[in-house]
């Protein structure tokens, strides 16, 4: 075993981090507070690199590997980018493009994968349902092909960059008797007839990424913008699940290294009774629960994507447990870094309560807790 | 980057695992009954059969130092924790502290026969205070010419009473020392401690050192760089994780096979979301003090700088971890973990001593707390 980076990812994740310092973080709580998508900071990832940066080079990519990948999320996180923006990153590069490029013809790729990289589209990824979350089988969408085109009816929900999205793979039933072996995945650009979306939700957290419903009414879409062929949409959907469980969890994980910064900057300023607060037993209590939540994520993320990148099949079991314990045990941190901050820490001007709030999506998006353990307790 | 052990080191993994278990079916060593003294030492025997004493303090061929050394600890910690301590605190705590510190006299006198097994030892390193983390040193030796007399009284010893020599720990000349007593010296007496909790198979004693004489040569001492206490506890919050992992194994895996076995309502309790979700839960915390713990044992050889703190968040982890996992497992066993000897009653009681031995929980959060904030030691 062998848990090293290399020199070349130490100084890219430090090239990161002054980036997104620089550029980034000054503008991430007014964005919030107004709940809009920073297109300009969006922008400024793809200049960078990072949109694509696991891409071929060949297709405006950066060439690199899942684990300097997980990395440069990391790196977002204990930056000080905010939970909405490293989510719209993490639908538009992963969820979104990854599938195109994985799954889709060459002449798919060249249109839309250097345009993804660069930020210059935006991409989301349309499969959850009003009555089909973790339960995909149970999808009523559909997709009927008649002559060189498939006609799309149905409607999405809590879809990450929907309002803001140039393209989307949606996911609908070609075979709705099929049940899950029946569900196809199609490309479907903004501006196409018969396709809009909602008013952006109203969200507790992660404000700065857009999420709405997708709606689909007698949509005309070409028959070539099916990906792979008809019925491989649910392997397709299942292939997300390993950067689920890695690049768009490691935010979080670097997000307790920005959290214990933070803490442990304000506790040293902040005096009562007569001497810092980081006097007290009880704050460096907090400080080392926010540390230690952050050691012992960021060995389970890792193990994701260093496997991916031996090109493992991903190891369910594995995946479910990095996703429990990022979303189910990041809440103590986070809760306690609010708390160390006092009254400050519920107020926007510090960002400890924006923190909470992105934080709370953790045990929720990309399979609910609750799901991660039915997972676990079948496989085990 | 490698999160995966190799062909060989799973090999030496089945073959420790296949060995202990079948000693351990014929000679109990966690009842607590009279024979676990002797049982254990015929175990710590057939250990220095194997490359696991050595693990850690010399170079084993197709093993990879520390990170080999964690995953068989827990493998020997899942099965008998008792002789697991025991090894344990011999070996890696006596035994490094000689391997690293000591000199070819003291290794080949005291050392070799620890690798080999066919010797216990002990390290005498809590005082009556117990805290020796922000509390000096009270045991000491006193030159007189080329002996040294050792005073003192120290608390929570494991092995004491078994042991053949005994590295008291102590200050001489206001610096820090390991004064190497025999089990049997004159001026040293061993108060067993009696009702342990948990590790029952494991001895454990009060020590008290009046004018107890030793040769000089018999005195290890720490470059002026180093903080031996440090290193020491160091070496004994990664024996009281490796057995944190093999307690949170035995309870995880009991329990596991139990709620598939065990039918109420016409079913296996295993299908019952509660119970199903409550295993998942375990292995969950099980899973992540794995990673953490070997990524702590992976740092504190390649990296050693920051292996202080990030030891201690492994300890703490893995500790309270075990807590957690043993008491659900406890809890999925129902009424029948309650009574009578049960592993998983065995090791819900001795995750309870990792919390609270090396450096406590509570300790051991300050001290990362006090890291964040930039304190140093």
């Amino acid at each position: 075993m062998d848990f090293g980076f290399t020199k070349e990812q130490q100084m890219f994740k430090k090239e990161i981090i002054r980036f997104a310092k620089k550029e980034i973080v000054p503008r991430v709580q007014e964005f919030d507070l107004h709940k809009q998508f920073d297109f300009e900071s969006f922008r400024k990832l793809g200049e960078f690199g990072i949109l694509g940066l696991h891409f071929p080079e060949e297709y405006g990519g950066g060439g690199a590997d899942v684990v300097t990948t997980v990395m440069a999320g990391e790196a977002l996180g204990e930056a000080g980018v905010d939970g909405g923006l490293t989510l719209a990153y993490g639908a538009h590069s992963f969820l979104c493009a990854d599938t195109i490029f994985k799954h889709g013809s060459e002449e798919q790729r060249k249109k839309y994968i250097p345009k993804l990289c660069s930020g210059e589209w935006i991409g989301c990824m349309g499969l959850t349902e009003p009555d089909a979350g973790s339960d995909v089988a149970s999808m009523k969408s559909t997709a009927e092909k008649k002559g060189d085109k498939y006609i799309l009816n149905g409607s999405k929900i809590f879809i990450t960059n929907a309002p803001v999205a140039d393209v989307s793979v949606v996911y609908a039933k070609t075979d709705p008797d099929a049940k899950h072996l029946g569900i196809s995945a199609f490309i479907v650009e903004k501006g196409t007839p018969g396709y809009t979306c909602g008013e952006p939700l109203i969200k507790m957290g992660v404000r700065t990424s857009q999420t709405s419903e997708q709606f689909f009414s007698n949509c005309e879409i070409p028959a070539e913008n099916l990906l792979g062929s008809e019925g491989d949409g649910f392997n397709m959907s299942l292939q997300t699940v390993e950067w689920d469980r890695s690049a768009l969890l490691a935010p979080f994980v670097g997000v307790s290294t920005y959290m214990l910064k933070r803490c442990a900057d304000y506790a040293k300023k902040r005096v009562q009774f007569g001497r810092s607060i980081g006097q007290f037993q009880a704050t460096k209590r907090k400080l080392a629960n926010i540390r230690i939540f952050g050691e012992a994520a960021r060995s389970l993320i890792y193990r994701i994507a260093w496997c991916k990148d031996q090109g493992k099949p991903l190891n369910h079991l594995e995946a479910a447990v990095a996703k429990l314990f990022v979303g189910d045990w990041s809440m103590g941190p986070a809760n306690d870094a609010m708390i160390l901050h006092g009254g400050y820490g519920y107020c926007h001007e510090y960002d400890m309560e924006r923190i909470f709030r992105d934080s709370r999506l953790a045990p929720i998006g990309g399979g609910t807790s609750d799901i991660q353990k039915m997972i676990i307790s079948k496989l085990m | 980057m490698n999160y995966e052990y190799s062909q060989k080191e799973f090999e030496f993994f089945i073959e420790l695992y296949q060995m202990v278990s079948a000693y351990s079916a014929s000679h109990p060593m966690d009842t607590g009954g009279a024979d676990c003294e002797k049982n254990i030492q015929g175990g710590v025997e057939k250990l220095g059969q194997t490359p696991y004493l050595k693990l850690g303090v010399s170079d084993v061929e197709n093993a990879n130092g520390l990170v080999t050394l964690m995953g068989a600890m827990e493998v020997v910690a899942a099965v008998s924790p008792s002789l697991y301590l025991t090894a344990e605190y011999s070996m890696r705590l006596l035994g490094r502290a000689l391997a690293k510190w000591g000199d070819e006299k003291q290794k080949q006198a005291f050392l070799n026969p620890l690798i080999s097994g066919s010797a216990i030892g002990a390290l005498a390193l809590c005082e009556q205070t117990v805290n020796v983390d922000n509390e000096p040193l009270a045991a000491t030796g006193e030159k007189q010419g080329s002996t040294v007399i050792i005073s003192g009284r120290k608390q929570f010893v494991v092995n004491g009473p078994v042991a053949k020599v005994i590295g008291v720990v102590g200050t001489c000349d206001g610096k820090p020392a390991i004064f190497l007593v025999d089990g049997d010296a004159p001026g040293l007496s061993i108060n067993r401690t009696e009702g342990s909790f948990g590790y029952k198979g494991a001895c454990i004693s009060e020590m008290i050192l009046e004018n107890c004489r030793i040769d000089e040569d018999r005195m290890i001492r720490c470059s002026e760089k180093e903080d031996m206490v440090s290193v020491l506890r160091l070496w004994e919050n990664q024996i009281l994780t490796g057995a944190s992992l093999g307690l949170m194994r035995a309870s995880f895996e009991s329990a596991r096979d139990y709620a598939k076995s065990h039918k109420t309502g016409g079913k296996p309790i295993i299908a019952y979301q509660e119970i199903g979700f409550k295993l998942a839960e375990m292995l969950t915390l099980f899973q992540t003090s794995q990673m953490l713990a070997i990524r702590a044992a992976w740092t504190a050889e390649k990296q050693p700088r920051e292996a202080f703190d990030l030891t201690l968040c492994a300890k703490v982890f893995c500790t309270e971890s075990a807590a957690r996992v043993s008491g659900e497992a406890m809890n999925i066993f129902g009424s029948s973990a309650y009574f009578g000897a049960n592993p998983v009653e065995h090791a819900y009681c001795c995750a309870r001593y990792g919390e609270s031995f090396g450096t406590s929980t509570e300790l051991s959060r300050i001290k990362i707390g006090d890291a964040a904030l930039g304190i140093k030691p």
